[in-house]
């Protein structure tokens, strides 16, 4: 069980608020996921859910049990931090035993669970090593594997992957989705990057200033973002943001068409513009085109082997049926 | 080759500068000690002048080695040196970790902790022995006497009087005699090194990790797991550092012993040697060989316990 309900939660630093009241609530074995740019309360919010911050006022309720004023170890929660906060002087072993130990758990169980953490994530071979000898993902390994020992009702993440190199995050990224498959626990993970959000979460929770801009799957929030700030921020490249009289020609403030919404034709297109900079991925082509009557260039995807080159005029054809309209609240209009 | 030659060539001269400093008092120890030398013999002039001819063999070592004065002043040099590393140790920890929280007036608290060490310490001595410990005119003196005038007092009282008519008059100890001079030393050296302490250990936790500290938390650690699995082990380097630094300094205590009593009941081996250096002066250089072979000793000793106790 992993059920975790937050009922009007507010945190205040001095004067400053930095969470206004919010509501969520996260189903057992679910793997949700607080996305945001930074400073904009996420990690907050996963400290007062693990107890790390005590809460302004509001409640924290998990498996109906209202924990708000309960310790953090006797939460059942176990978290992952992003320097992975491994104790420097303990073997790997030693780490991973560690919470049993402050249990106070005999030996020889133990023992027993140590080794199958450290089987089920590969770390057999470094359980007597230190983690200054260990490579950034075998630490990450271990504090997952401490966390895991304590078989936790929920595990929470704090960007646990933003010390690794790309490669390294990718891999990880996998194995942790792997292990939310088997243990079939609650899982809480905070990242500032869209895309880790769009690529793990069951459930994603787009902050902004300490408010909850909008709550859904990944789909959800990529096919019909509530607001502006949710359509500018989920989605690889940017959505394109368009205000001015090409707005109004649709009866909205601004309109939003994402790149790959975009079709460049060869005559007769709604636009016409000037190639700036292209990013030929291989798979793709992201090309940052200049249209009259709009501030902003355009990115729009096209196939990889298109042949453009700066200064080369295009006509380009949005799909009417992929433009977002926002009103002039910012919100999105039907 | 040449790359390596010139680097060489430019520390030639502080490495020889080096060396000499440390050689040259140390081979002179070394053949007094195994030379009959003493600074006045009206029976023996030939021995006044430090020469070959008056080779001695390691006479001089065994005749240390047979005195009783020599073993007793080892005994209390071992005796000042591990109270004062174990009182200033254990209370620069706990000060350290009580003035890392932050407070209000936390700078001049600060401040005031570490300014005994700017007392030089025959100041200090003085001021301890003759403000505080003495028995008629110290602070130790009149808290007794308090102490005692209350007691008279309450004797008479109407309900508690049976009760504090059972206790006895308290008697002013005198830190001049022989049994409790050493005492008085590790005292009043406790007190000027224990801020030497803190300032290591404060500079320390301040760069302790606060995640590790939070995920100790989240894994169920109380204040004392954290203070014991973290804090100490973290603290397991600077603490071998003031060890290390406090036992060379302390194994050639002089002056708070001087002032104290002048070496009755507190005498070490550096004061001993003071003592011989008045005439035997190829006994002292013995005893001052036997010094330097206790202070390694001494400090590998102690290096290696810390380490096994707190790095698991």
């Amino acid at each position: 069980m992993g059920q975790i309900k937050l009922n009007q939660v507010t945190k205040s630093f001095g004067d400053v608020e930095v969470i206004p009241p919010l509501d969520l609530t996260i189903e057992d074995g679910e793997f949700a996921v607080f996305v945001g740019p930074s400073g904009c309360g996420k990690s907050t919010l996963l400290r007062l859910i693990a107890g790390l911050e005590d809460c302004t006022s509001g409640d924290i309720v998990i498996d109906d049990e209202n924990v708000t004023q309960v310790p953090p170890s006797k939460r059942g929660l176990a978290m992952v931090f992003q320097s992975y906060a491994l104790y420097p002087h303990m073997s790997v072993r030693k780490n991973i035993a560690f919470p049993l130990r402050m249990e106070k758990m005999d030996q020889a169980e133990i023992d027993k669970k140590v080794e199958a953490a450290a089987t089920s994530l590969n770390l057999m071979d470094y359980l007597d090593r230190k983690p200054g000898q260990l490579s950034g993902g075998q630490r990450q390994r271990v504090a997952i594997g401490r966390a895991i020992v304590r078989n936790p009702s929920a595990f929470l993440f704090d960007e646990p992957l933003s010390n690794l190199d790309a490669a390294l995050r990718v891999g990880m990224r996998m194995e942790i989705l792997e292990l939310h498959a088997k243990l079939q626990t609650t899982m809480i993970y905070v990242t500032h990057d869209q895309v880790e959000a769009m690529t793990m979460a069951d459930k994603i929770v787009v902050l902004q200033a300490g408010v909850i801009e909008q709550v859904g799957s990944p789909l959800e929030l990529y096919r019909k973002p509530r607001n502006l700030f949710v359509a500018g921020f989920i989605g690889s490249p940017k959505m394109n943001l368009i205000g001015g009289d090409i707005a109004k020609q649709h009866g909205a403030e601004t309109i939003g068409i994402r790149p790959e919404h975009i079709d460049v034709v060869a005559s007769g297109g709604m636009w016409e513009g000037t190639v700036g900079v292209s990013e030929h991925l291989g798979s793709d082509t992201f090309m940052h085109v200049h249209v009259d009557g709009i501030e902003d260039s355009l990115t729009v995807r096209s196939i990889g082997d298109i042949a453009v080159k700066h200064g080369d005029k295009v006509q380009l054809t949005p799909r009417a049926d992929e433009i977002h309209k926002f009103g002039a609240d910012g919100l999105r209009i039907e | 080759m040449a790359n390596r030659t010139i680097p060489r060539l430019l520390q030639t001269p502080a490495v020889l500068l080096l060396l000499f400093w440390m050689l040259v008092p140390l081979s002179m120890t070394l053949f007094f000690s195994f030379i009959r030398y003493v600074l006045n013999s009206l029976r023996r002039p030939e021995w006044t002048t430090p020469s070959i001819e008056n080779w001695r063999g390691f006479g001089n070592y065994q005749f240390v080695w047979n005195q009783d004065s020599f073993w007793l002043a080892i005994q209390n040099s071992l005796l000042i040196v591990c109270s004062i590393l174990f009182l200033t140790v254990s209370l620069g920890v706990l000060i350290a970790v009580l003035i890392n929280r932050t407070f209000p007036g936390r700078g001049i608290v600060r401040v005031l902790l570490i300014s005994p060490f700017f007392v030089m310490p025959a100041v200090n001595a003085v001021l301890w022995i003759n403000m505080i410990l003495d028995p008629v005119l110290g602070l130790q003196g009149i808290a007794v006497n308090g102490i005692n005038d209350f007691i008279d007092g309450m004797r008479t009282a109407p309900v508690l009087g049976g009760f504090f008519s059972l206790w006895p008059e308290f008697e002013p100890i005198s830190f001049r005699a022989t049994q409790t001079s050493a005492y008085a030393v590790i005292m009043m050296v406790t007190w000027q090194w224990t801020p030497f302490a803190v300032l290591i250990f404060m500079t320390s936790l301040q760069s302790e990790d606060q995640q590790q500290k939070e995920a100790a938390i989240l894994d169920g650690a109380g204040a004392w797991n954290q203070f014991r699995f973290l804090t100490l082990p973290h603290l397991a380097r600077p603490i071998a550092i003031v060890v290390m630094i406090q036992a060379i300094f302390h194994l050639s205590l002089y002056a708070e012993i001087e002032i104290v009593s002048r070496g009755n009941g507190n005498k070490n081996l550096p004061y001993y040697i003071g003592e011989l250096v008045n005439n035997n002066i190829g006994a002292a250089s013995a005893t001052g060989i036997f010094a330097v072979i206790l202070a390694n000793i001494v400090a590998i000793f102690l290096l290696r316990m810390i380490g096994k106790t707190l790095m698991e």
